[in-house]
């Protein structure tokens, strides 16, 4: 059992972080989870099966990919952190007419009065524990249906798509939903490094910049969200 | 060198185009000036000359450049038509990054992996422009525009991750029944419905089409639809030319890929028929062609492919003289933007009549050139089984329906009397009670003159198609899968 923790630590990194991700309501949280799971994917592809070091940083030998794939990560937890923190696209009030402005109004103090009587219920983990457990029996049964790398890789990509999917099925809100895009991306990224004959430069350096753009674009949305109705609820976007 | 100014000197010129976003008259221009030196930039490149760079294959075949200089065509004509029409503040730069990775898409093509991802990245550009807001806007931006901004990132994403992992898929590929475990073809070819029927709008992905289409300005859509949509549909033709295995070993999935495209054929058109709307009917119809132009693919025939290649083309020009004309038509006439308006080739009878003749481009009526693209496609589908002409039949009847229902509920109703006489203001009459004025704007004929030009080229090809035609067939006999396929 020690010597399981001790080899397969990265993946069990991978699969608590994604849990974590899939589960957690308030933004810290899943935005911590997604740092670490950006961190475990990396330790895992770090292995030597995988990619070999060819770099020495700080008395760590590190591949270049793996460093390139920590810092396209670690930039979009950064974009949605600062987003998560800031949130509005605060609209100019001279600018607008009064109908709009009325709007604005109404729309602060329905999300202030939301924030006041919504407390942690444990009916809203209900849908994402069973999509956890959901996710579990899919990830150990398709490996063995369709596997494509190792036990371990297949496990890992599966893990990820399929939290990943879930997470944006059951995303209350648009950051969470942008986090479940982003856990897919991580996937296809996984899969890629770990079974490709021969890692290219180019693919990979695509991969951080469609993960960036999509955390800017995440970016984007929400603050248009929020500066529109205070809230970063999809319930509220979907009321007429 | 000159592969790395097609793909970046778009975005350099959105860069500072964006600086000037506010102002409309240097921002367009910049625009029209940028895609002309890329037409020209274009039509320089050599024809069938790979190059490598950074370890990427970078090449351009006849089609590839055709589609490159069509797509140019239509963003010089979408920024001269923004001179007329209300725009996004962002719509120049936006368009011009989204110009730029087209380009380079197709450029890439023999890269599965980059193409892929580069879709993706057009895609999320494209979200900037469906929630932009015109200039000096007053108003919020809608919660429509963000909801559809919000499936259409998800969407795109999906597609894109569907579309990548059948490529990783592809690199690992082996052969039926090697090594006591059956091939991944099967999942390979899933994973390319889910992907490609996404990015194309196939049903049941369509959704994503109408509301694009409904909530954001004109041009955005015609741009979508024609730059990345088109370029969708030519990277499912490089992927099975790259991949034919993907075509030799999957029988049963091209034969899905053939009923895919009749049923959206018929379902969309259906759906096109129950709602009579000035944008959400032409989208449906639009969703139909699509599935037309897949059917023409999946014939994996050189008829086949022809026709939908040739349609890809029509679509193109249909769908620019549509969306002109839609927002032509949409200009406010003084009566209250609730009135549904019955009337509209009464009173815009040049844009009435231009959008007439996008939808009969669209259906396929002779003498326009989608009648030769779309005959082709009929003649595979007989090759094939007389079942799929039935389908595909019924399909074109359903589609001459609805438009015919469009044209009869809101194009050709009996025109509204105009006020004759101006009420005098009566005692205690406040402001808000009286009526707006009808302010009927005169039609932008210039506008309306190229899009009859538009019209008229499309007749002239379809009465003498062999001008595309042989282009197209010079290109369909290089492709492998093709007489793998035959």
């Amino acid at each position: 059992m020690a010597e399981f923790f001790n080899t397969q630590w990265p993946l069990i990194g991978i699969s608590l972080s994604a849990g974590l991700i899939l589960l957690a309501q308030q933004w810290r949280t899943t935005l911590i989870g997604l740092f670490f799971n950006y961190l475990f994917v990396a330790a895992f592809l770090a292995q030597p099966q995988f990619i070999k070091p060819d770099l020495t940083l700080l008395g760590m030998a590190i591949s270049t990919t793996v460093l390139v794939k920590l810092i396209a990560g670690f930039s979009a937890v950064l974009i949605l952190a600062v987003t998560a923190l800031t949130f509005s696209r605060e609209y100019d009030a001279d600018a607008l007419d009064e109908f709009s402005l009325a709007e604005l109004r109404r729309a602060a103090r329905r999300a202030q009065r939301k924030q006041l009587v919504a407390p942690l219920r444990f009916a809203d983990f209900v849908v994402p524990i069973w999509a956890l457990i959901l996710a579990a029996i899919a990830s150990f049964i398709l490996p063995r249906l369709y596997p494509i790398g190792s036990e371990e890789v297949d496990f890992a990509w599966y893990w990820l798509t399929l939290t990943g999917i879930f997470t944006i099925v059951t995303a209350n809100d648009l950051l969470k939903l942008g986090l479940g895009l982003l856990v897919c991306v991580s996937s296809i990224d996984l899969l890629y490094t770990a079974i490709a004959s021969t890692v290219q430069v180019f693919p990979l350096a695509m991969l951080g910049l469609t993960t960036i753009v999509l955390s800017l674009s995440v970016s984007y949305l929400s603050g248009l969200m929020y500066g529109r109705l205070k809230t970063l609820e999809l319930n509220e976007l979907y009321k007429r | 060198m000159l592969y790395l100014l097609i793909i970046f000197f778009p975005t350099a010129m959105a860069a500072g185009l964006f600086l000037l976003r506010a102002q409309n008259m240097p921002s367009i221009s910049g625009g029209m000036l940028a895609v002309i030196v890329q037409i020209a930039l274009v039509l320089q490149l050599p024809v069938d000359a790979p190059v490598r760079l950074l370890g990427l294959t970078l090449t351009i075949d006849p089609l590839g450049r055709l589609v490159m200089l069509t797509i140019l065509g239509v963003a010089l004509f979408s920024y001269v038509v923004t001179f007329f029409i209300a725009h996004g503040e962002n719509f120049v730069p936006v368009s011009l990054l989204i110009i730029g990775i087209t380009n380079a898409t197709v450029l890439l093509m023999q890269e599965p992996f980059v193409a892929s991802l580069l879709m993706v990245s057009s895609g999320l550009l494209a979200i900037l422009a469906i929630v932009d807001l015109p200039i000096g806007s007053t108003v919020l931006v809608e919660r429509s525009p963000l909801i559809t901004a919000l499936h259409y990132l998800v969407l795109v994403l999906l597609s894109g991750f569907a579309m990548y992992m059948a490529y990783v898929l592809l690199t690992i590929y082996w052969p039926t029944e090697q090594n006591g475990q059956g091939s991944p073809a099967h999942l390979i070819m899933a994973l390319l419905i889910v992907g490609f029927g996404m990015r194309l709008a196939i049903f049941p992905f369509q959704s994503w089409l109408i509301e694009v289409t409904e909530y954001s300005a004109p041009m955005v859509s015609v741009l979508i639809i024609t730059a990345l949509n088109s370029t969708g549909l030519l990277f499912l033709i490089a992927t099975f030319q790259f991949f034919p295995v993907i075509v030799s070993e999957n029988a049963h999935g091209m034969r899905m890929l053939l009923y895919l495209g009749a049923a959206t054929m018929i379902l969309a058109s259906l759906f096109g028929l129950a709602s009579p709307h000035l944008r959400r009917t032409p989208s449906y119809l639009i969703v139909a062609n699509s599935g037309l132009m897949l059917f023409g693919v999946a014939s994996a025939s050189s008829t086949g492919l022809a026709g939908a290649i040739f349609e890809m083309f029509n679509q193109m020009i249909a769908v620019l003289i549509i969306f002109v004309s839609i927002a032509l038509l949409e200009r406010p006439d003084g009566r209250p933007v609730v009135t549904i308006r019955r009337d509209l080739l009464w009173r815009w009878p040049l844009a009435g009549s231009g959008f007439i003749g996008g939808l009969l481009l669209l259906l396929g009526m002779p003498p326009f050139s989608s009648f030769t693209s779309k005959l082709l496609i009929y003649n595979a589908a007989a090759r094939i089984s007389p079942t799929f002409v039935v389908l595909l039949g019924v399909g074109s009847l359903l589609m001459l329906a609805a438009i015919a229902r469009l044209l009869y509920e809101r194009l050709l109703g009996a025109a509204e009397e105009l006020p004759t006489e101006e009420m005098p203001i009566l005692l205690a009459t406040q402001e808000i009670e009286r009526f707006s004025d009808r302010r009927l704007l005169s039609e932008p004929v210039g506008l309306s003159v190229v899009l009859f030009i538009l019209l008229g080229v499309c007749c002239v090809i379809g009465l003498y198609p062999q001008i595309l035609l042989t282009m197209i067939d010079d290109v369909i006999r290089g492709l492998t899968f093709v007489r793998t396929a035959s």
